[in-house]
């Protein structure tokens, strides 16, 4: 008897599982919009999105015009971070182009330069930049830094003004100096698109597939083949397990897709085991089908499902990390990015493509996910079962 | 004229009388502005690293002291016999700093010693912050330690002029403001658009004697009051909680404002217009009024390191020019001269939108 039970219960469920199928298939839109917008939405994330400082617009006052000057103006635009875009003869105008975004940066070069380091004296020249963007210029000041920190040494070991040392620096107490030897590990390359492209893998997985769960629930109500449903001898459980499970399995799809662009687009490595990201996707898309769910089960029409997900995605999306690092924010605010799921995949994404993390280190961020799953999963099943009901 | 303002009126009425579309207007970006403003940011401190001081002696901890000092870092003892690797693996810090054998007396007689920095490079921008600050830290205390002797030949008076703190905020306040403006009127003047479409009272219209320019303008002025009502609320916030003031000449920023304004609200309606059907005109807006303003506006990242490929398409993002027009307003205030032409660029842009809706508006009355 419990045998038999069981055989029809599979049966009828794969046959729903069926008619699900056929849906999503005969709906381009939705279909469209779970395979073709992720991988373009990821590309183009990964394309645009980018923080490298380069190729700053440098802008010169030479006021030494001398070999001295114009050597610290070619070692300044020898490296990559800087450009000279044009010379102006005065500080007032390169201040003025500044303040017209035409330069990022600027150098004012003294008259008594090259006669100050010629008597080895020390000479500072002033250096502009436009610091409304605090990243960058955080970052091309240490450039600036690094770049005349070079000159100087050159300057001092030899080349042109090996008589600086003599002059400056008689050596009475000379005490050693720290050399500075970074190592960058895991992306020695510093590819910006890497970072970017494994947090849009999260966000993806959950805020589009709440959006399409949404939209997948709530049409069998608005359109009114709910009643015909719930009149079908199929039990309400029977109903959702074949909902979920075919919104599941074409999101698995979209994982498959979404990982071959981040190989063959942004050739982001794998370093770790691809089963572990495959069980953190899998749990994430179950989150995300279960948010889409709850959602639609609190509105009548699709549009007020989208509009509803306006309330909810912003801050999953602000409060994950996956573009931003969680370290940026401020305090009162870091630990609530600990019960966004997005969080806890973006960690286990980076671990494992980048990083070469495995489970032994990844466990604690797989298992707040399973957690965060099984709440959402049993909350989006109540929230159905009661309305079916 | 008087037509104009009867449309505008039924138009804020019907607003008016829906909850949902009135919160979305009013406190959706409230909200959006307060979660991004404190989330967007890459200005990193208390970044976690570890040290392994393997020499330990005094040289290798006044070292670590000058780590120990700034803001930007927060120094975690790690013991010697385990792999610094081990602690960027599992998250418990950004950094390595390995101390050698031998750091203090290679200091002492003379020669320079190497310290090793390990950094965990897959959040390359905030690789590049610590390797930028830790080598800020260890040149400083070269500096220091040499003394009076051995000064540097040439030094860098290094000045940071608009935002000399470097805050963040500062920065993205005015894009993620100009963001919830292009997205939410544009939404709602959109939704209504479409259900005129999708509930067919845009009939109505057909047969009443209001010219398609007269009903457009209504719609369009009724939604630039919400978007006005919805910018005074956000300027309150970035003015109060940001910290931002006018600077320079507010002029052109007053009537960059009000010329967006327009924009936004004839994008939506056009939306509206163009698609008859709430869901899709839905989507649409949430790409071209979020999306594409989010990514290819310069909002976060510099729009000079967009691929050559893209870069071009944000010439034609209306959000871009307003972007830099408020950066300007509120940073650096270089008034007309320096962004007088974005100004136009908004106004162009925000009659071709309104062309656009007209055009489709006067095809279908003829039709009707």
């Amino acid at each position: 008897m419990k045998q038999w039970m069981q055989e029809l219960f599979t049966y009828r469920v794969c046959v729903l599982i069926r008619k699900e199928f056929a849906q999503i298939w005969r709906n381009r839109r939705l279909a469209i919009s779970l395979i073709i917008m992720p991988i373009l939405q990821l590309s183009l994330f990964g394309y645009v999105l980018s923080p490298t400082v380069s190729n700053l617009r440098l802008g010169v006052v030479d006021d030494s015009k001398s070999p001295e000057s114009r050597e610290l103006i070619a070692t300044l635009s020898e490296s990559k971070s800087f450009r000279v875009a044009s010379y102006y003869l005065s500080p007032d105008q390169l201040g003025d182009a500044i303040s017209r975004n035409n330069l990022d940066a600027g150098i004012v070069i003294p008259y008594a330069y090259a006669r100050n380091l010629q008597r080895g004296r020390p000479v500072t020249v002033q250096f502009l930049l436009n610091a409304m963007n605090a990243n960058t210029a955080t970052i091309s000041r240490a450039y600036a830094k690094g770049v005349i920190q070079v000159y100087n040494q050159g300057l001092v070991q030899g080349g042109l003004h090996a008589n600086f040392q003599e002059i400056a620096a008689p050596d009475i107490n000379h005490r050693g100096q720290v050399s500075f030897q970074p190592a960058f590990l895991y992306n020695p390359g510093l590819i910006s698109s890497w970072f970017i492209v494994t947090g849009i893998f999260g966000l993806l997985l959950i805020l589009n597939g709440s959006i399409i769960a949404a939209a997948a629930m709530v049409r069998e109500r608005a359109v009114g083949t709910l009643e015909q449903l719930l009149m079908s001898p199929a039990s309400a459980s029977e109903i959702i397990i074949a909902k979920i499970a075919s919104l599941f399995s074409v999101q698995c799809l979209m994982v498959l897709c979404a990982i071959a662009v981040m190989k063959t687009v942004f050739h982001v490595p794998s370093h770790g085991s691809l089963l572990l990201l495959m069980c953190g996707a899998a749990l994430c898309i179950l989150s995300g089908i279960s948010i889409g769910t709850v959602i639609a089960t609190f509105t009548k029409s699709s549009q007020q499902a989208q509009l509803t997900s306006f309330f909810v995605n912003p801050p999953l999306a602000s409060l994950s990390g996956a573009l931003m690092p969680v370290e940026a924010m401020p305090h009162w605010m870091q630990p609530l990015t600990r019960l966004n799921p997005i969080f806890h995949f973006s960690v286990i994404a980076r671990g494992t493509l980048i990083k070469g993390s495995g489970i032994g280190t990844l466990w604690p961020h797989l298992l707040a996910l399973l957690v965060f799953t099984l709440i959402l999963v049993s909350l989006s099943v109540w929230r159905l079962r009661k309305q079916l009901k | 004229m008087r037509r104009i303002l009867a449309q505008m009126r039924k138009e804020l009425t019907q607003i008016l009388r829906d909850r949902l579309a009135l919160a979305l207007a009013l406190v959706l970006p409230l909200i959006q502005f307060m979660l991004m403003g404190n989330s967007v940011s890459l200005n990193v401190n208390n970044l976690p690293i570890i040290v392994q001081d393997l020499d330990n002696s005094i040289a290798s901890h006044q070292f670590i002291d000058a780590f120990r000092a700034s803001i930007t870092f927060h120094v975690i003892p790690w013991p010697v016999d385990k792999q610094p690797e081990q602690a960027l693996k599992f998250n418990a810090a950004r950094a390595a700093l390995v101390i050698p054998t031998h750091f203090g007396r290679d200091m002492a007689r003379g020669i320079y010693s190497p310290i090793q920095l390990l950094v965990d490079g897959s959040d390359s921008n905030t690789a590049r912050l610590i390797f930028g600050y830790a080598s800020e830290i260890t040149w400083a205390y070269n500096q220091r330690t040499a003394g009076l002797t051995h000064p540097d030949p040439v030094q860098t008076a290094i000045r940071l002029w608009y935002n000399p703190g470097r805050s963040s905020k500062k920065f993205y306040g005015p894009g993620i403001f100009v963001l919830a403006i292009s997205m939410f009127p544009p939404l709602l003047a959109a939704l209504a658009m479409a259900g005129e479409g999708e509930q067919k009272t845009i009939l109505q219209v057909y047969v009443s004697n209001i010219s398609a320019h007269e009903f457009l303008l209504g719609k369009i002025f009724a939604f630039m009051i919400v978007a006005l009502s919805e910018c005074l609320l956000l300027l309150i916030v970035l003015f109060t909680y940001v910290g931002l003031r006018l600077v320079g000449d507010p002029s052109p920023f007053i009537v960059a404002t009000v010329l967006y304004l327009f924009c936004v609200a004839a994008f939506g309606t056009m939306v509206g217009a163009v698609i008859p059907n709430q869901s899709a005109a839905l989507q649409a807006v949430a790409l071209g009024g979020y999306l594409l303003v989010f990514l290819l506006s310069g909002l976060i990242f510099p729009i000079e390191n967009i691929p050559i490929g893209l870069r071009w398409l944000s010439n034609f993002i209306w959000g871009r020019y307003y972007i830099e027009i408020v950066r300007d307003a509120m940073l650096q205030g270089g008034g007309w001269p320096a962004i007088g032409h974005k100004v136009l660029i908004i106004g162009v842009i925000g009659a071709f939108f309104f062309v656009m809706a007209w055009r489709k508006m006067r095809r279908m009355q003829l039709k009707a």
